[in-house]
C-alpha cells in the first residue's frame, strides 16, 4: 500500500504538462504587473480594490484548473448537453431580466458577483460541439448540410439570443469559436463556397437591418477613424498612440502617460494591451504575443496526442476560444480591426472572463493528463 | 476504469492533418500583428511618441450660464457674476504635499487639509476626477496662482460662473440656491429629466425655490471646449500639428432662459425694509387681484450668495440650528392657526347659512358658559349687543362662538373648506403644505374620536386644528374681496429663451366663482361678501377696528387682524401677559389686508411670529407694502391725500406703543 502511494504521487505531477501550465502563468503574471499600472495612478501609493480583486479571481482560478485538471474530463462528455441547456436557460432569463450595462442586458446580479452567461456559454458550446463532433470523420469529403444541421442548431440558438441583448461582439466570438470547430471537421467544399458567397449577399442586409447604430458607428470609424475623434473613433486613435507611443523599450512601468492619463477608456479590461504596448514597447508586445503562440502550439500537442476524439476536440474548441479573444482583442487594440468589447484572457480585468478561461485552459490539461492513463 | 476508456487510443490521430490549418493560422496572425506592432512602434514610433507627450486634446466641459430672474419691470433679481476657481486634477500631481504647500499659503488652505481633501477624492472618485480646490477666488488669488502653475502639474485656474443674489436675503427662499447635484440626487434628477437633461457629478442645480423648479428652463445646455495639453496636462502650444485633423470644434454652451417674475422688486424691498426694521420673523406675502405675487419674504433669512461659493460649514450649522428656521420657506411651507383672521370666514358661513342677517343683534357679555367651561372674550366686560359688523370690527369672540355653536362643523368645513383653507393653493415652489380645515369625518378618521361640541367654539376663532398658511390666507381674503372670484396665485410670469422667443407665459387662472354652485353644493351670495367686506373694512377704518391707526392717505384697507396661540387654549393667560413671556412662547400676530376696500388690487398678508398682537406685529409690514404699491402705481392718490390733508388737521399716523385696548382674542 505503502509504495504504491508513492508511485501514485510522483506520477499525478509527471502527468500534468508543465509546459503549459508554465506559459500560463507568464501570462498571468505579465497580466497582474501591467494591471497593476493601468489601475494605479502614477504616484498612487493605495492598493485598489480592483487589483485585489483580480488577484483573488486568479486564485479561484487556479483551483478551478487544477480541479478540471484532475477530474476525467470523459465526465464532461456526458454533462455536456446539460450544461448546455441549463447555460442556455440563463441566456434567455438574461436577454429577458438581466441588469442593463453599458446599454446592454448582460448580467445576472448574484450579489457577490455579476455572472454573465454568455461568457460561460463559450464553453458551454465548446463541449457540446467536442460531444457530437467526436461521432464525425474528417477522412472523406466532410460533413454534408445533414450532419451541420445540428451544429448549427447549437450554435445558433445562443447566437439570435446574444445578439437579442445586445451583445454583438460575444455573439460573433460564439459564432467564430463554433465555427471554427465546424471548419475544422472538415466540410463540404461546395458549402463552404456557399456560405462565402451568403456572407457577402448577406452583409448588406445586416447592416440594414441587423446592427445597431453604435455597432455602425464603430465600423465607419474603423475604416476612417478621422471622422468623429471625439466619438467612435477616439478609442480606436488613443489606442493607436498608446501603443505606437511605446517605440521599441516602452515608457516604463507605470509610466505610460496614455494610459496613466484619461485618454484610454476601459484599460484595464479591453485596452489593457494598449497599456503594455505603451509602457513595454515593442519588445513587452512581442513577448506577450509570443507566450500566446507558444501556448497555442503547446495546445496543438497536447490536442494531437489526446487519447480520443473527444479530448482533441475539446482542446481545439478551447484553443479557439483563447485564440479568437486574443486575436481580436489585439487586432482591435493595434487598430487592424474595429472596437469591439473583447477582453484579451489572462491579461484583462475580470472574473467572468478569468474563470472561463482558467477552467478552458484546466479542461485542455486535464486532456493532457489522461494520456497516459491506459 | 470506466468503459468510456474503450475507445481506440489512436482514434484522434485522424486529425492530425488537421492541425496544419492551426499552424497556419498562429502563423499567419503572429507575423501580420508583430509587422503592425513594428509599424506603430518602430517606424511611426517617434511620431506617435510625440502626439502622447504633446499634443493631446481634453475635453472641458463650459457651463452654460443658468438664465436670469428678472422682476415684472425687468429689473435683475437673481443674476450671474465671472469668477474664477482653483482646481486641481490628482492624476498630472507628482507629489500631493508639494503641491499642497505651494498653493495652501496662497489659498489661505492648511496644506494637511488640502491633502487630505485630494486624497479623499482620490479614494472615492478615482485618480481621474478633477478636485476644486477654491471657488470665487480674488484677483491676487488668480495672480499667484498664474504664478505658480509652471511649476505644479495638475493645477488649472478656470473661470467660473458664479450665481449672484443682489437682493442678498430678501427673497432668499423664493429664489432658492444653487449648489453642487449630490450622489443621492443624481440618479433622481437623472430619472426626473429622462431624456431632457444628463446630469453629471459636479454639475450646479438649484437646490431650492423657484431655483429648484426652474430648472430645466434656466438651466441652458453646457458647451465643450478641447483643449490640447501635454502629459502633465497644461495647455499646450497649439502650433503642434493635430492628429484630429480640423474636424474638431468646440461647442458654445447655450445660455439658460431668463424668466420674469410678476414680483415687484421696488415692493419687494420695501417689505423687506419695513419687516428688517421692526426685526419681525415671519412671513409676508402680496399678490395682485388676479393673483399674480408682487413680494414674499420669509425670515429671518440666509444668505444665497454663500451657497454659490464654497459654503462654509459653520455657516451651514448656524442656518439649520437657528430655531427659527431660516431656509424654510415660510409664506407656503409652515402653516399656523389663523386666530382672528379666520373670523371673516365664520361671518360668511353664518351669513350665508342665514344663522344671522346683517341686522341680527346678538348679545355679547364678558364670558359664555358652555357646557362645563366658561369661554372669555378679549374684552372683560364684553361687546354688549352688537351685529356682525360689530363683531369684525372689534373682533368679538363671544359673537363667534355662538355662530360656531350654531352652525357646527361640518357647516363651516363646507364653507371654509371652498375658500382655500386646507387644500394648496397650486403656486410653482416646491413642498408647500396643505393646512387643515378640519371636519367631523376627519376627525374620526385621523384620530379615531368624535368630533366635542366644545371644539366648535376653539375653531370659530380660527384656534384648535385649523391650521393654514400665509399664502391660503392671502388667497381667501382676495376671493373675499372680489366677491367670489378666487384666483390662483403664481409668480412665473414668462419664460423667454436667449433668442428671445417666449417658451411659456402664464396668464391669471380663476379657480372658481364662489356665487355659483360648487361642488359640495354651496355657493356665497354676492350680498354676503358685501357684507363682510363692510365688517373688515371697518377693521381698518372704523372708530373701535382693531387695526383703525393702520392708515394710508387717500387709500381705505379691509382686512382682519388675528393670533395664533403657540400654547395651548386658555383664556386667562392671553391677553394679561403674552409680552412678558419667554419670545418662543408668545403668540403669533396675524394681519391679512386688501385695497382699496371696495375692490382689491393688492391684497396682503403678514405673519409676524411671536409678536403677540395681530395689528402692531404683522399690521405696519402690510401697511408698508400696499403703500409702497400705491406710491408706485398711484402715486397721484397718495399726494392728493396727503395736500389735502396737510390743512385743517395735521395728524400723522403713529402707532400707539402699546394697543391692548383693542386687542382680539
Amino acid at each position: 500500500m505503502d509504495l504504491n502511494l508513492h508511485v501514485e504521487e510522483r506520477t499525478i505531477l509527471k502527468r500534468i504538462d508543465w509546459n503549459f501550465v508554465w506559459v500560463i502563468l507568464a501570462l498571468n503574471l505579465v497580466g497582474l504587473i501591467n494591471l497593476y499600472s493601468a489601475t494605479h495612478g502614477p504616484h498612487s501609493a493605495d492598493v485598489e480594490p480592483l487589483f485585489v480583486n483580480q488577484i483573488i479571481w486568479l486564485v479561484v482560478g487556479w483551483s478551478v484548473f487544477f480541479i478540471t485538471t484532475f477530474i476525467d474530463y470523459q465526465i464532461v462528455n456526458r454533462v455536456a448537453l446539460f450544461i448546455y441547456i441549463l447555460n442556455l436557460g440563463a441566456i434567455v432569463f438574461t436577454t429577458f431580466f438581466g441588469t442593463v450595462a453599458l446599454g446592454a442586458q448582460r448580467w445576472i446580479d448574484l450579489g457577490f458577483f455579476r455572472y454573465q452567461p454568455s461568457e460561460t456559454m463559450k464553453l458551454a458550446l465548446i463541449m457540446l460541439m467536442a460531444k457530437f463532433l467526436q461521432h464525425r470523420s474528417t477522412d472523406g469529403p466532410g460533413m454534408g448540410v445533414k450532419q451541420l444541421l445540428f451544429p448549427l442548431l447549437i450554435l445558433g440558438i445562443p447566437f439570435v439570443f446574444i445578439v437579442e441583448q445586445p451583445d454583438l461582439g460575444t455573439a460573433l466570438m460564439i459564432a467564430a469559436i463554433g465555427g471554427t470547430m465546424i471548419l475544422f471537421m472538415k466540410i463540404r467544399r461546395w458549402i463552404l463556397a456557399a456560405v462565402i458567397g451568403a456572407g457577402i449577399v448577406a452583409a448588406p442586409i445586416a447592416w440594414n437591418y441587423v446592427l445597431r447604430d453604435y455597432q455602425k458607428n464603430r465600423i465607419i470609424n474603423f475604416l476612417s477613424p478621422t471622422n468623429d475623434p471625439r466619438g467612435s473613433g477616439y478609442n480606436s486613435i488613443q489606442s493607436k498612440i498608446a501603443v505606437g507611443s511605446g517605440r521599441f523599450l516602452g515608457k516604463g512601468f507605470r509610466k505610460g502617460t496614455q494610459s496613466q492619463l484619461e485618454f484610454l477608456p476601459e484599460r484595464h479590461t479591453d485596452f489593457i494591451y494598449s497599456v503594455l504596448s505603451e509602457e513595454h514597447g515593442l519588445i513587452g508586445s512581442l513577448t506577450t504575443l509570443g507566450l500566446f503562440c507558444v501556448l497555442f502550439l503547446v495546445g496543438i500537442r497536447i490536442a494531437s496526442s489526446a487519447r480520443e476524439k473527444f479530448g482533441a476536440l475539446l482542446t481545439v474548441g478551447i484553443l479557439c476560444y483563447v485564440f479568437w479573444h486574443m486575436f481580436i482583442n489585439m487586432g482591435m487594440v493595434i487598430g487592424l480591426l474595429p472596437i469591439v468589447g473583447v477582453p484579451l484572457p489572462l491579461l484583462s480585468y475580470g472574473g467572468s472572463s478569468m474563470l472561463t478561461t482558467m477552467a478552458g485552459l484546466g479542461l485542455v490539461s486535464s486532456v493532457a493528463y489522461r494520456r497516459y492513463i491506459f | 476504469m470506466s468503459q468510456d476508456f474503450i475507445s481506440n487510443p489512436d482514434e484522434s490521430k485522424e486529425f492530425l492533418p488537421r492541425y496544419r490549418l492551426f499552424y497556419l493560422a498562429i502563423a499567419f496572425t503572429f507575423i501580420t500583428f508583430s509587422m503592425r506592432l513594428w509599424f506603430l512602434q518602430v517606424i511611426q514610433g517617434n511620431e506617435l511618441r510625440e502626439f502622447s507627450e504633446k499634443n493631446r486634446l481634453k475635453q472641458n466641459k463650459i457651463n452654460a450660464p443658468r438664465g436670469l430672474l428678472l422682476d415684472r419691470d425687468g429689473k435683475i433679481l437673481v443674476e450671474n457674476q465671472a469668477g474664477f476657481e482653483a482646481i486641481l486634477s490628482p492624476q498630472y500631481i507628482e507629489d500631493t504635499e508639494d503641491v499642497a504647500d505651494i498653493i495652501g499659503p496662497i489659498l489661505g488652505i492648511e496644506p494637511e487639509k488640502l491633502v487630505a481633501k485630494i486624497q479623499k477624492s482620490r479614494r472615492q472618485n478615482g485618480p481621474f476626477a478633477q478636485v476644486k480646490i477654491k471657488d470665487n477666488l480674488s484677483r491676487d488669488e488668480v495672480f499667484r496662482l498664474k504664478h505658480v502653475r509652471l511649476e505644479t502639474p495638475g493645477l488649472e485656474i478656470r473661470e467660473s460662473i458664479v450665481r449672484h443674489y443682489p437682493l442678498i436675503e430678501d427673497g432668499a427662499q423664493l429664489f432658492g440656491y444653487v449648489g453642487e447635484i449630490s450622489k443621492k440626487q443624481l440618479p433622481i434628477y437623472n430619472q426626473l429629466y429622462k431624456n431632457q437633461i444628463s446630469f453629471e457629478q459636479g454639475d450646479i442645480i438649484g437646490k431650492n425655490g423657484l431655483e429648484e423648479v426652474l430648472e430645466k428652463d434656466i438651466r441652458g445646455v453646457d458647451g465643450i471646449q478641447f483643449l490640447q495639453v501635454d502629459a502633465y496636462g497644461r495647455e499646450a502650444n497649439t502650433q503642434t500639428p493635430n492628429i484630429y485633423g480640423e474636424k474638431v470644434h468646440d461647442q458654445e454652451p447655450v445660455s439658460g432662459s431668463n424668466v420674469i417674475l410678476t414680483l415687484d422688486r421696488d415692493i419687494q424691498e420695501a417689505a423687506w425694509n419695513s419687516y428688517k426694521a421692526q426685526q419681525r420673523i415671519g412671513a409676508v406675502v402680496a399678490m395682485k387681484a388676479n393673483g399674480e405675487v408682487l413680494s414674499w419674504i420669509s425670515t429671518p433669512s440666509f444668505d444665497p450668495n454663500q451657497f454659490s461659493a464654497n459654503l462654509n460649514a459653520t455657516y451651514w450649522n448656524q442656518l439649520i440650528n437657528d430655531p427659527f428656521k431660516p431656509l424654510r420657506n415660510k409664506v407656503i411651507q409652515d402653516y399656523y392657526s389663523p386666530g382672528s383672521t379666520f373670523k371673516a370666514f365664520m361671518a360668511v358661513t353664518a351669513l350665508q347659512e342665514k344663522v344671522i342677517t346683517p341686522t341680527t343683534i346678538v348679545n355679547c357679555p364678558g364670558a359664555l358658559r358652555f357646557g362645563k367651561r366658561l369661554y372669555h372674550d378679549s374684552k372683560k366686560e364684553g361687546h354688549g349687543n352688537i351685529t356682525v359688523f360689530e363683531a369684525l370690527e372689534r373682533s368679538s369672540n363671544i359673537f363667534f362662538f355662538k355662530m360656531g355653536i350654531s352652525l357646527g362643523i361640518d357647516k363651516m368645513h363646507n364653507y371654509i373648506s371652498q375658500l382655500g383653507i386646507g387644500t394648496k393653493t397650486g403656486i410653482e415652489l416646491p413642498r408647500e403644505v396643505a393646512g387643515l380645515m378640519p371636519s367631523a369625518a376627519w376627525k374620526k378618521a385621523a384620530m379615531g374620536e368624535e368630533w366635542q361640541p366644545g371644539e366648535n367654539l376653539s375653531t370659530a376663532i380660527g384656534q384648535g386644528f385649523v391650521q393654514a398658511t400665509p399664502l391660503q390666507m392671502a388667497v381667501a381674503y382676495n376671493t373675499i374681496g372680489l366677491e367670489g372670484k378666487m384666483f390662483r396665485p403664481f409668480i412665473i410670469k414668462k419664460i423667454v429663451d436667449n433668442s428671445g422667443k417666449v417658451v411659456r407665459e402664464t396668464q391669471p387662472t380663476l379657480v372658481k366663482d364662489l356665487t355659483q354652485t360648487q361642488s359640495n353644493g354651496i355657493h356665497i351670495d354676492v350680498e354676503t361678501f358685501k357684507v363682510v367686506k363692510e365688517g373688515l373694512r371697518r377693521v381698518a377704518n372704523g372708530d373701535r377696528g382693531t387695526a383703525k391707526f393702520l392708515k394710508i392717505p387717500g387709500v381705505q384697507m379691509a382686512g382682519k387682524t388675528g393670533t395664533s396661540q403657540v400654547m395651548g387654549f386658555s383664556a386667562d393667560q392671553i391677553y394679561q401677559s403674552c409680552m412678558s413671556r419667554p419670545i418662543h412662547q408668545r403668540h403669533h400676530g396675524w394681519f391679512v389686508a386688501w385695497a382699496p376696500a371696495d375692490k382689491p388690487e393688492i391684497t396682503v398678508a403678514a405673519l409676524a411670529e411671536h409678536s403677540c398682537h395681530g395689528n402692531t406685529g404683522a399690521g405696519p409690514v402690510v401697511r408698508d407694502i400696499i403703500r409702497a404699491y400705491y406710491e408706485k402705481y398711484h402715486p397721484e392718490i397718495i399726494a392728493e391725500a396727503i395736500r389735502t390733508a396737510k390743512g385743517p388737521k395735521p395728524k400723522p399716523a403713529e402707532i400707539p406703543a402699546v394697543v391692548h385696548e383693542s386687542e382680539d382674542e
